[in-house]
């Protein structure tokens, strides 16, 4: 990459390349297909120097000319082909080639050479992909390469992680732990991690949130554990985390300490799903777009709990023991598309749906709804609800669907949207 | 594609547009038409970061500024209707619960009860585990052309559908591990190059199981209750698998009819009794053989000498009474296994050949604790090949 920037820098006047060729080069880029090639054609341009100096003294347009040129060449040879590079990509590499996942032995080994890549016995090691699941390990296995992306250690008996476990595993991304029965987690095993981003540990044993999470972890999973509290510290730092799944834990209300997410700058998606908690967590961050609480115990949305939740898109409530939606907890999410609250004892349908400008999909079939308003759903005037309804259910209501006038939901996007009757549209 | 905003660098470089050092006076047009291509390069430039790895969390974070994006545009909105197309995408995009960052649908642990509908067409990889799925249906993978791969861990699928595999000629990782099926399901894809269907209630591995599935070098089939008559004859014809484990099962021997490209073989936890003249007869490709955890009396004489190229050997926690012979003809053995075993002698030459320099690895790993043999019994010689004194396990003691 240097190099074609030097090469570049040196050349001084140029034919003049028509504009529609910078355009197409610029198209190129924009649409993905950028590429070095455009290389080649520089084979008419001469030597010589460009400066700073230089750029201040010659004839203006000269110059511009020229910075354009070389400020065009030089991007041209910046631009570099598009490679997406997550979690499966070092497997989904392998598309390319069909080639054999271990490499098929040589058929005459070099003597005295210790044979073959470093790979804990039983486990797979290929494209970086460390594969030691179902094995029945006991510990965390060693002699892993140390140049390992994706460790994956599910399914098996590790009780413990200990302070060397992962020592030296710099460029791991993600760490399965998933189904283990880990009850500690020494202070300091990852410590090494510092490129770590997704963590998960679900399916364990663990008392309490791990101190000394690595701070690039962009993905947290500890769902099914036996995570009691969610204490102030124990996110502490953690601004990288977008994703945080902590359900299936017997969590409670007053085990969440207030300001626990406080650090969770760029969280948008977070689920405490199936834990004994009673209310909304108080102090979720602002960013986030997905919350999901639902199987939990919550008797009351109250606004205030979900005032600052601005962006969020979709909201989860199932399956939990809510009577009242309070007044104004709707405009507190002016972009919520999806409301899930089925299966729960509310007696009305929520108010503010009909002044709602982009809820679309309201699930609210199993609970107590005894009567359906005509402007329960829908605002009186045409032309204020920027998206229809795409998806309504509530069936599984006291009130008799002969009793909910038609008209109800004139702003429905179609018939099929809605699910009346005692009966699950399968 | 999103397109990625410019960075702040740009956004500088931007401000210099009216800037009159770069205007000139002779030739207005021109230099008008310049400056607009000049800051169209600027631009550009800073478009093309260094080469740096986007990965699909990276996507997502973009994704979510394009979303605040709209939100801003919708704040000053009057009338305009067009927004209303984005919204709708956005919210069909992922089923609920889920997570779609760029092509990977993450649905695990949400106890979904079926395959959930619209997932996105384009799809690399869904991730199901751990729900509470129960049967795979005809559609509910159809159109779904780009998969790559499917997760089904640790659900409760009895049934797949014989054709709900159908067009993913692009799947190359398929999980079915902990699950209730009974038997390989039919017309598995063709290129999938892993399979693991570890910890389900197989009991049969019928013949053609795996037919036309040459690309399958990943085999995890363990803790499924197959006894050697459960394999059919053929069941594994034309595969060119290089790991095959099947651990925790109902084997009695080794089997003689698994792919003869293994490179890697595991049967630990088996009732396998003993080990056979013939048995490695077809996997002469083996480095690595894992026979733990099994009911091993003796390894017959000269049945090691099929396999010249393994390096690793886990025979613990077996009945042997002596060291296998014909250890000491593996040039390339560097690790073997034999502790927790009735091993009452050892021999000088047992592990290393009587000439010196025909042993082309040092041995890294011998492991002898838990045995009657007493280490004082053991002459130094007897490891002569070995690259040093850590690589023996003699004593009554694990190494920790």
């Amino acid at each position: 990459m240097t190099s074609c920037i030097f090469i570049n820098l040196k050349k001084e006047k140029g034919k003049l390349v028509r504009k529609q060729l910078f355009i197409a080069a610029i198209n190129d880029r924009l649409f993905g297909l950028p590429r070095c090639s455009f290389t080649p054609s520089l084979s008419g341009f001469s030597g010589g120097h460009l400066s700073l100096q230089f750029l201040q003294t010659a004839q203006v347009s000269d110059t511009m000319r020229l910075a354009c040129l070389t400020l065009l060449l030089v991007s041209v040879c910046w631009a570099l082909p598009f490679r997406q590079n997550g979690f499966l990509d070092f497997t989904v590499e392998e598309i390319s080639g069909d080639g054999p996942t271990h490499p098929t032995p040589p058929e005459d080994l070099p003597p005295e050479v210790p044979i073959g890549p470093v790979c804990p016995f039983r486990c797979q090691c290929h494209l970086r992909v460390v594969q030691c699941s179902d094995l029945g390990m006991k510990n965390v296995p060693e002699d892993i390469p140390s140049d390992a992306h994706l460790l994956d250690l599910q399914n098996n008996k590790i009780t413990e992680i200990r302070e060397n476990d992962f020592k030296g595993l710099k460029g791991l991304h993600a760490l399965i732990l998933v189904n283990n029965k880990i009850t500690i987690i020494h202070a300091k095993a990852f410590a090494p991690l510092v490129n770590l981003q997704r963590l998960y540990l679900s399916k364990n044993m663990l008392k309490d949130i791990p101190s000394n999470m690595p701070k690039s972890v962009q993905e947290l999973r500890i769902h099914e554990n036996q995570i009691t509290k969610i204490k102030k510290a124990s996110f502490t730092g953690m601004v990288n985390v977008i994703v945080m799944e902590l359900g299936s834990n017997p969590l409670t209300s007053s085990g969440v300490d207030a300001d626990a997410f406080k650090d969770l700058k760029r969280v948008s998606y977070i689920r405490i799903a199936d834990t004994n908690i009673t209310t909304v967590p108080k102090g979720l961050p602002s960013s986030l777009s997905e919350l999901h609480l639902d199987g939990n115990r919550i008797t009351k949305v109250s606004a205030d709990t979900l005032k600052s939740l601005k962006h969020l898109a979709k909201l989860g409530l199932s399956n939990n023991e809510i009577s009242v939606v309070e007044n104004g907890t709707l405009s507190m999410m002016p972009h919520l598309r999806e409301l899930h609250l089925d299966h729960n004892a509310l007696t009305s349908v929520p108010a503010g749906l009909s002044d709602h400008k982009y809820i679309q999909v309201i699930y609210l079939h199993a609970n107590k709804i005894a009567s359906v308003g005509t402007e329960d759903f829908c605002p009186p005037s045409f032309n204020t609800k920027k998206a229809m309804y795409s998806g309504i259910s509530l069936f599984s209501n006291p009130v008799p669907y002969w009793e909910v006038q038609p008209i109800t939901f004139r702003c429905v996007f179609d018939r099929s949207a809605v699910q009346l009757g005692n009966y699950r549209k399968k | 594609m999103p397109k990625r905003r410019p960075l702040r660098v740009c956004r500088l470089l931007e401000r210099n547009k009216d800037n009159t050092y770069f205007s000139g006076p002779k030739h207005p047009d021109l230099i008008s038409t310049m400056r607009v291509i000049l800051l169209f390069t600027l631009l550009f430039l800073c478009h093309g970061k260094p080469y740096k790895p986007i990965n699909i969390m990276e996507l997502m974070k973009i994704h979510d500024i394009m979303q605040q994006d709209n939100e801003i545009d919708d704040d000053d909105d009057d009338d305009d209707d067009d927004d209303n197309d984005i919204e709708d995408n956005f919210i069909t995009d992922c089923p609920f619960g889920c997570q779609c960052f760029r092509r990977v649908v993450q649905c695990s642990d949400l106890g979904l009860t079926s395959v959930p509908r619209n997932i996105p067409a384009d799809t690399l990889m869904i991730d199901l585990q751990n729900n509470d799925i129960t049967e795979i249906k005809e559609d509910d993978f159809k159109k779904l052309s780009h998969l790559y791969a499917l997760f089904l861990v640790n659900n409760q699928i009895s049934k797949i559908h014989p054709k709900a595999f159908q067009n993913m000629g692009k799947l190359r990782l398929l999980y079915l591990s902990y699950n209730l099926l009974t038997q390989i399901p039919e017309n598995l894809p063709k290129n999938i190059l892993e399979l693991r269907i570890h910890d389900n209630r197989i009991n049969r591995i019928q013949k053609d199981a795996f037919k036309g599935m040459q690309f399958l070098h990943v085999l995890e089939m363990s803790a499924n209750p197959i006894a050697n008559s459960g394999i059919e004859l053929g069941a594994f014809n034309d595969m060119a698998t290089l790991y095959l484990r099947i651990a925790e099962a109902r084997l009695t021997a080794i089997p003689k009819d698994l792919p003869s490209s293994l490179t890697e073989l595991h049967l630990d936890y088996n009732k396998i009794a003993k080990v056979e003249v013939e048995d490695f007869i077809r996997y002469k490709h083996l480095l690595r053989l894992g026979l733990a955890f099994n009911q091993i009396k003796f390894v017959e004489n000269g049945s090691l000498a099929y396999i010249p190229k393994v390096r690793e050997i886990h025979l613990d926690n077996n009945r042997l009474k002596n060291i296998p012979p014909g250890l000491n003809t593996l040039k390339y053995l560097q690790v073997v296994y034999l502790h927790a075993n009735s091993i009452t002698s050892v021999g000088v030459n047992d592990f290393c050949p009587t000439r010196s320099k025909v042993k082309k690895a040092l041995y890294s790993g011998i492991s002898l604790f838990a045995n009657p043999v007493k280490y004082w019994q053991i002459q130094p010689a007897t490891f002569r090949c070995a690259s040093g004194h850590r690589a023996l396990q003699l004593g009554n003691f694990r190494r920790k």
